[in-house]
């Protein structure tokens, strides 16, 4: 062949066994997969080699932790990591669609079929069954005051596949009540003014919702205070640190004297901006027990917090850069870049400040805040693995509520969609459809159905039984999803049980997509690399 | 006290940053060790400069590396990424505390601990065991390792840089790229860096950590930062040092540019070798841009440094212990109380911080950003005939690419000589050096602008896990035999105790032809109007715009070296 004359190391796989290789690197991938998916899935331990251990239930986290080597499995991973960015969820329903797509099409591949007719039935499908989540899909409608009954299903829906059920019921309200405390009307939300923060402790596994601020971080000064009430909070971006300027590189100076003078200089200018500081602090806390903070983004050396620590001011250095949105955010005030310009008006408010001490660890909490527009959430866990779990889940949970109020409707959960657009596929769609992409349009009905059935199988039920009972009751023009425990039909909407319409436009979306490009290939070249040695 | 935070990026960087580690993990134990030699006990050199004191939850005090360390997942090892020090928790406790269903777990193959690695955590346990009243000691002669077949098993058996690490690490210093879903071959340039960086929150958390260290220095004096600008980390690090540079404008910072020899094989095809060539020219105007002060470092053929070591190129373990003792040397001036001008000392001599090493070398009329590297490890005696030449000559640049022999009148040089060896094998006294070294300048043929010189006592320590790159001209203590000793062709850790140590940062126009090859293939390769690597620059995200002021920048440089140099991009 011509390549070879080109590269005589270069490889080819052509036709059949570029497309079985695809086909198989799929499967392998849903194999994977596939036990993750649903409230009944299996959480996986991983343990790396130097005894690490993480846990996940999250096919975007197992995704990234799996080196994966083939190259078809790799671009089905990445849109899958792509499909967890852009919406937050629904990585492994992805995978899992796409691998059975891939499944169903290598039937009829096998019979002789010609991929191309697949994809066009595939591309049909796939318009048909947007259209039709537009019409199955429950509006919600998102006024001042959304439906918090609604966000709660639909949170509680996502966590529950990822924690067990007590735990994600108790952070179901804490995201609800989280994305609630920072949506702004009129704006998008941004989740990144939620913090979570996490602490280890013994024993405990516990998560809580901060209506304020939570900083990783104490004062560095032995006689501030450690609990304060009623606090002027001065956000600020100031160095309060002396630091030699680039001018006098204070390296080559004549005498001593000179070089005194100069850091002299130096350190008085840095006083006067303290000095400020404390003027504000002595105005404002006049004749009344209040108390004063100050956050800063930019360092406070000892002599400076020394000053501030007499003039009984708490004092915090080198805070996140994103805390200063948020303290804004929660506390009022402005954040202030230099101090020349503040006034009463840039201070926020606080009713309580403390400090919590672990260890070396130092946490400030920033509490009682008037109209927290910001808010962390703190999650306390007994090792490292737990906690990042925890958060992971924590974050679908926000993601899930954020879709929910931004997509303005909801999508019934736990196999109903996937049944009721299966059959809408197979009676409706496939009889309006010319020749042979009907089989395409087929093959695509069937594979949505590896929701459900994935679900009964992780479940330890008859995947035959659910699919004939669901099938059947949809036919009969009930909507019902899949009881995990008995393996009987159930409403979802009766149990509350609600995905993302966003997250579910994606699946549908990308999957047929990439799916339709690996069939689509018949020749896989790659120069020097041997593919088919396993490594 | 002034703080110095370091930070390491990349494979090179972090196998380097090892040995570094390694040294100052060796002087502290020297300093406690009632038998050791009085210039390490009284070193008067400040190790909090480097360190942290801590505790763990359990109260324990612990003593880490001010640290960020970001590599491959997996590059790791047998070593944990939370180092071993905070964990309470014993590690078969496996009990999922958040999920009530099915479990599977999916162990990768435990990686086991070398000889070496062993033979610490034994002596862990024993002291641990002996604090706690226990009488461990009944079987030792039987499971003692031997010193012996620790180093010959680290001679061959290292892989990652945690292999010959005796550093106990904070959880919050050991950062694991994870998730990059490639190879680590294909992570190889200075565009896929770029994203991987900004990439599923992992620049956020590389900066929280180095937040954490930041915030608990007082008078932090600046940052000594190493990075691997051989591949994809150079992105790495461009990106996070945009973010320093923003969140911590005035803070100083000396940055290490670091190549194995592995990184300069040759290659076959034409599309690498213009992709390489590019991405060298883009990295370095990127990193140089980012600081005041660049030390590129990294030759292809290391072994051909000094006739008194024996290194093997090919292994990153070799090779990167002659660049972390040039490194250590370095940064003792940083760790030196500064002295009032009329006090003198008797250990140390030549403080200055980082701010005054860059003003120096950077800050000067000239504002020549890049640095040269040298080293004379082990530094020659300071006595005898020809110790003028002797000292100067033996300083071997570590930098690539570079002229020799350049007369450059605005050279400006930072020596600093620690250990040496005087007249009678004895220790070198301060001044001694002091007037050993000006000596030297003033004998020498081409004499920089100004030099400063420090000065300590204390030799370079070399510990267990030290490689055994000593060929046979070197004595116990360092010092230049005039004929071999028998025995083996290489010595190491066992049989050479401490070297004294020559280096020095120059900043002189002999980096020219580093920098005009970066130049060059920028131009060949990017700018033109029918360059070959267009396509390949785009695809690492840069317009053509972008390229031609990378180009400018670099054209720059080479104008402030050089001012004859009135290169255009036309007259190319």
């Amino acid at each position: 062949m011509s390549l070879q004359v080109l590269n005589p190391n270069a490889e080819v796989l052509n036709k059949s066994a570029a497309l079985h290789m695809s086909i198989n690197a799929a499967k392998g991938l849903q194999d994977v997969l596939k036990s993750n998916l649903g409230p009944k899935g299996t959480i996986k331990m991983l343990v790396g080699g130097a005894g690490d251990i993480k846990l996940t239930k999250d096919g975007n986290t197992l995704l990234k932790e799996m080196q994966i080597k083939n190259p078809t499995a790799n671009l089905i991973a990445r849109t899958a990591v792509a499909q967890d960015d852009i919406s937050g969820d629904g990585t492994t329903s992805t995978v899992i669609f796409i691998g059975e797509l891939m499944k169903q099409a290598e039937r009829y591949i096998d019979e002789g079929m010609h991929p191309r007719v697949l994809v066009d039935g595939f591309e049909i499908a796939k318009r048909a069954t947007l259209q039709f989540l537009d019409k199955f899909k429950t509006p919600v409608v998102m006024g001042d005051e959304p439906d918090k009954e609604i966000l709660k299903m639909v949170a509680r829906t996502t966590l529950r596949t990822k924690l067990y059920e007590a735990l994600a019921d108790q952070l179901t309200d804490i995201v609800v009540n989280a994305v609630l405390c920072i949506r702004k009307p009129e704006e998008g939300i941004d989740l990144f003014m939620v913090e979570i923060m996490h602490m280890r402790h013994k024993f405990d596994v516990d998560t809580r919702l901060v209506e304020g601020l939570v900083l990783d971080h104490g004062s560095r000064h032995p006689d501030m205070k450690r609990r304060a009430e009623n606090c002027y909070i001065l956000t600020c971006n100031v160095s309060l640190e002396y630091e030699k300027s680039e001018i006098n590189a204070g390296f080559f100076y004549s005498n001593a004297e000179q070089r005194e003078a100069m850091v002299a200089a130096e350190r008085r200018s840095v006083d006067e901006r303290v000095k400020k500081i404390i003027d504000l602090k002595n105005k404002v806390c006049l004749g009344n027990e209040n108390n004063f903070v100050v956050i800063n983004q930019k360092g406070i050396d000892p002599p400076s917090l020394d000053l501030l620590a007499r003039a009984g001011i708490i004092a915090l250095r080198r805070a996140k850069k994103r805390n200063m949105e948020r303290l804004v955010l929660a506390c009022g005030g402005e954040a202030v870049n230099s101090v020349g310009d503040i006034t009463p008006d840039s201070l926020g408010w606080a009713g309580l400040v403390y400090e919590h001490v672990l260890g070396e660890e130092k946490y400030t909490f920033v509490e009682n805040v008037k109209n927290p527009c910001s808010c962390t959430i703190l999650i306390k866990g007994p090792n490292d693995h737990t906690i990042a779990q925890i958060k992971d889940a924590v974050r679908d949970g926000l993601r899930a509520v954020k879709n929910t109020i931004e997509d303005e409707s909801v999508v019934l959960g736990a196999g109903a969609f996937e049944v009721a657009a299966r059959q809408y596929l197979i009676n409706e769609v496939k009889r309006s459809v010319q020749g042979r992409a009907q089989l395409g349009v087929e093959a695509f009905a069937d594979a949505l159905l590896v929701v459900p059935k994935t679900l009964a199988e992780n479940s330890g039920l008859d995947t035959q039984d659910v699919i004939i009972s669901l099938t059947g009751e949809h036919d009969r023009g009930n909507v019902v999803g899949l009881n995990q425990h008995t393996g009987e039909p159930i409403d979802p909407q009766m149990e509350g049980i609600f995905d993302n319409y966003s997250v579910k436009r994606q699946i549908i979306n990308s999957g047929p997509v990439i799916a339709s490009q690996l069939l689509l290939v018949d020749e896989f070249i790659r120069a020097g690399h041997n593919m088919r040695k396993p490594n | 006290m002034r703080e110095v935070v370091t930070i390491q990026v990349g494979s090179y960087a972090n196998f380097i940053g090892s040995h570094f580690w390694n040294f100052q993990d060796e002087l502290l134990g020297l300093a406690e060790d009632p038998q050791s030699n009085e210039v390490f006990k009284s070193h008067h050199l400040d190790m909090d400069v480097l360190y942290r004191s801590g505790e763990t939850p359990q109260g324990i005090l612990t003593y880490t590396p001010r640290l960020v360390s970001v590599d491959f997942q997996g590059s790791l090892g047998s070593m944990s990424s939370r180092g071993t020090l905070y964990n309470d928790i014993p590690p078969v406790q496996s009990d999922v505390v958040t999920w009530t269903g099915n479990i599977s777990t999916h162990a990768t193959e435990r990686r086991t601990k070398n000889l070496f690695l062993q033979s610490l955590y034994e002596e862990e346990q024993k002291r641990l065991g002996m604090e706690n009243g226990v009488n461990g000691g009944k079987n030792d002669s039987e499971g003692e390792i031997q010193d012996k077949d620790i180093v010959e098993c680290l001679q061959d058996g290292v892989q990652n840089w945690t292999d010959f690490s005796k550093v106990h690490y904070h959880p919050r210093s050991l950062y694991e790229l994870t998730g990059l879903g490639m190879d680590i071959g294909e992570f190889e340039s200075y565009g896929i860096g770029r994203d991987a960086f900004s990439e599923a929150l992992r620049g956020e958390e590389i900066n929280e950590r180095l937040r954490f260290f930041m915030e608990e220095c007082d008078h932090i004096q600046g940052i000594q930062f190493m990075v691997d600008d051989s591949g994809g980390f150079s992105g790495v690090a461009a990106e996070f040092l945009e973010n320093i540079v923003d969140e911590y404008t005035n803070v100083p910072m000396l940055l290490y540019t670091v190549r194995s020899p592995g990184s300069y094989i040759n290659l076959t095809s034409r599309k690498q070798t213009i992709s390489h060539s590019l991405h060298d020219a883009i990295s370095f105007a990127k990193l140089s841009s980012l600081c005041k002060l660049i030390v590129p470092i990294g030759l292809p053929s290391p072994s051909k440094t000094s006739r008194f070591l024996s290194i093997k190129d090919e292994k990153p373990y070799y090779s990167s212990a002659i660049y972390a003792s040039a490194l250590h040397s370095i940064s003792l001036p940083f760790r030196m109380e500064p002295l009032g001008p009329s006090a003198e000392s008797l250990y140390i001599s030549g403080a200055v911080d980082i701010n005054g090493v860059i003003q120096m070398l950077a800050g000067q009329a000239r504002h020549n950003s890049v640095a040269i590297l040298d080293v004379a490890m082990p530094a020659p005696p300071l006595s005898g005939e020809q110790v003028e030449q002797s000292l100067l000559g033996n300083l071997q640049t570590l930098t690539p690419g570079t002229a020799d022999n350049v007369e450059d009148l605005q050279a400006v040089e930072s020596m600093t000589v620690h250990g040496a060896i005087g007249s009678g094998g004895q220790q070198a006294s301060v001044s001694e050096v002091k007037d050993r070294v000006q000596d030297a300048y003033e004998n020498a043929l081409a004499r920089p602008m100004f030099s400063h010189l420090s000065v300590a006592r204390c030799p370079l320590p070399i510990p267990l896990p030290f490689p055994s790159i000593f060929g046979n001209l070197v004595s116990q203590n360092g010092e230049l035999l005039s004929s071999p000793i028998s025995g083996s062709r290489s010595r190491g850790s066992l049989d050479v105790h401490s070297i004294p140590m020559a280096a020095r940062l120059r900043s002189s126009a002999a980096v020219l032809p580093f920098l005009e090859k970066r130049l060059g293939n920028l131009r060949r390769f990017g700018i033109e109007r029918v360059a070959l690597g267009t396509e390949i620059v785009r695809s690492w995200g840069f317009g053509q715009e972008e390229v031609e002021d990378i180009g400018e920048t670099l054209s720059k440089m080479v104008t402030t070296l050089d001012p004859r140099s009135q290169v255009s991009s036309d007259s190319d």
